[in-house]
């Protein structure tokens, strides 16, 4: 599916080296609010915390949590800013213009997205061996659940970014719609701690599934199966590519 | 005329903005290695065709192929054969100009070290060379022209399409350009060109094709369209314009 493979490679450098440059406001940030939230979180008040049930301590419990909320921040950020950009100062016909299919095109511009997103999960999972050891007990199901939930929501930030009009719309789904369903998905709590309605409602929250799959990758403990986490993500990841790639090939908002 | 021998064919095509038509059931041949001018007052129609040539605005009836590719169906075919300089300068700002022209290039399956090369040349050629390493909004008006062309010709594609492209320039570029254009098309290759400049029409183009209100209401090549008349006259007389 791939033919011009030179292409792609040139756009996916392209959006690497956009944020790379621009490493101080793109991968550090979230390394440093990690670092805070551990601290505070998982050392200050967490050592103070009965956790024992789960299996874990309370700061072993966020740092997979953190590690997939800055993953789906960093992913969701950078297509979005590099997309809606693009069409602001209309450099996207650079691309449109090319020989690129349409599948490529989103390919290239994916790149950026799942680069980031894994530089910054990883390095959030480096900054938490500053509190506490956490050896990884799942590597292979880590690199799937990482890869597929950077898919999603790089994909998802190339749909915001043709959705918005304006730089105020480009911020809706991140501020009213991802993050909130992050948080409540059990970054920082597990479903036990939730009372009874609100933990059914949160068997509806998609990104319950992917902190889970995230969490069990890592340490082996999730509240959900992780068959039914693994099949929501990468059903997830599949049909946000192909729906970004449906938006292209029919030129919303690209063509006139 | 063989497919292979049409640069650009275009059948009945009609374009739509919500309810405005743009452009009305039009039809062109522009053969291989032909300098086509493309008139019109503002809004007649001329960059919705461009548009539509180059795949950056959908249409809602027609066929437009270029050298017997379909633009929809085989797109990147198409894509690989046409540069676009467009009437705005619509640069990445974050981009020096040579990583731009490397970019681009890249987009179009060049390798980096012959992108590097290439870019080199162009900007050579265009006198860009000393700016190579600086972002566009540095550069003069006349020099994001230049980079314009220079961005079109990256992949040294067969056909150049210019959306008026010594619009705002001074007598200098305007010539620079025209030699350059007169000297590509020496070369074999095919040029599509839009102006509102007569003079500048009847000097390089071959073939002169009018459009007002989505309509192409003169086509022909320069001689017999022109016979004993200016150009600027039967542009007045085709379009109604006093």
């Amino acid at each position: 599916m791939i033919t011009n493979p030179i292409g792609v490679l040139a756009l996916s450098k392209r959006e690497i080296v956009r944020f790379l440059s621009v490493a101080s406001q793109t991968v550090f940030p979230p390394l440093m609010a990690s670092l805070l939230f551990m601290y505070i979180f998982g050392v200050a008040i967490g050592s103070r915390i009965d956790f024992s049930a789960t299996g874990l301590s309370y700061l072993g419990f966020i740092v997979p949590g953190l590690m997939t909320m800055h993953l789906i921040s960093s992913a969701y950020e950078n297509t979005t800013s590099s997309l809606f950009i693009a069409r602001w100062h209309n450099h996207i016909q650079e691309v449109l213009l090319s020989p690129l299919s349409y599948f490529e095109m989103v390919l290239g511009l994916l790149a950026g997205g799942v680069a980031r997103g894994v530089i910054v999960c990883l390095g959030v999972y480096g900054v938490s061996w500053l509190f506490t050891a956490l050896p990884v007990q799942h590597p292979f199901l880590l690199l799937f659940f990482i890869v597929t939930i950077s898919v999603i929501f790089s994909c998802a930030g190339m749909m915001g970014a043709l959705w918005a009009e304006d730089f105020n719309m480009l911020s809706v789904w991140s501020i009213y719609v991802i993050v909130p369903l992050v948080l409540m998905g059990g970054v920082f709590h597990p479903m036990t701690m939730l009372p009874e309605a609100v933990r059914h409602i949160s068997r509806f929250n998609p990104m319950h599934y992917l902190v889970n799959g995230m969490r069990y990758s890592v340490t082996g403990v999730s509240d959900s199966p992780l068959l039914v986490c693994a099949l929501i993500s990468l059903a997830l990841a599949l049909g946000t590519f192909f729906a970004t790639v449906y938006m292209f090939r029919v030129g919303y908002k690209l063509r006139t | 005329m063989r497919d292979s021998e049409r640069a650009i064919s275009i059948k009945g095509l009609t374009k739509y903005y919500g309810k405005l038509q743009a452009l009305d059931n039009i039809s062109l041949d522009i053969k291989r290695g032909d300098f086509f001018g493309f008139l019109g007052p503002n809004g007649a129609g001329k960059t919705t065709t461009i548009n539509v040539l180059t795949g950056l605005s959908n249409f809602q009836k027609g066929e437009v192929k270029v050298f017997g590719y379909d633009t929809t169906r085989e797109y990147t075919r198409t894509r690989r054969l046409i540069g676009l300089c467009a009437q705005e300068f619509n640069f990445d700002p974050f981009l020096t100009i040579h990583q731009l022209l490397a970019y681009q290039a890249g987009y179009f399956g060049i390798p980096p070290r012959e992108a590097a090369q290439r870019s080199d040349e162009l900007l050579e050629r265009f006198q860009l060379i000393e700016k190579r390493n600086v972002k566009h909004r540095a550069l003069s008006g006349g020099m994001k022209k230049r980079l314009l062309m220079c961005r079109a010709l990256i992949h040294d594609p067969e056909i150049l399409i210019l959306d008026e492209p010594t619009a705002g320039c001074d007598l200098e570029l305007k010539f620079l350009i025209w030699d350059y254009l007169a000297q590509l098309n020496k070369e074999g290759k095919t040029i599509f060109l839009t102006t509102h400049y007569m003079e500048e029409a009847e000097k390089l183009c071959k073939t002169i094709g009018i459009i007002n209100h989505g309509r192409i209401v003169r086509i022909g090549d320069r001689q017999t369209l022109l016979k004993d008349k200016s150009l600027e006259a039967v542009f007045m007389e085709v379009t109604g314009l006093e």
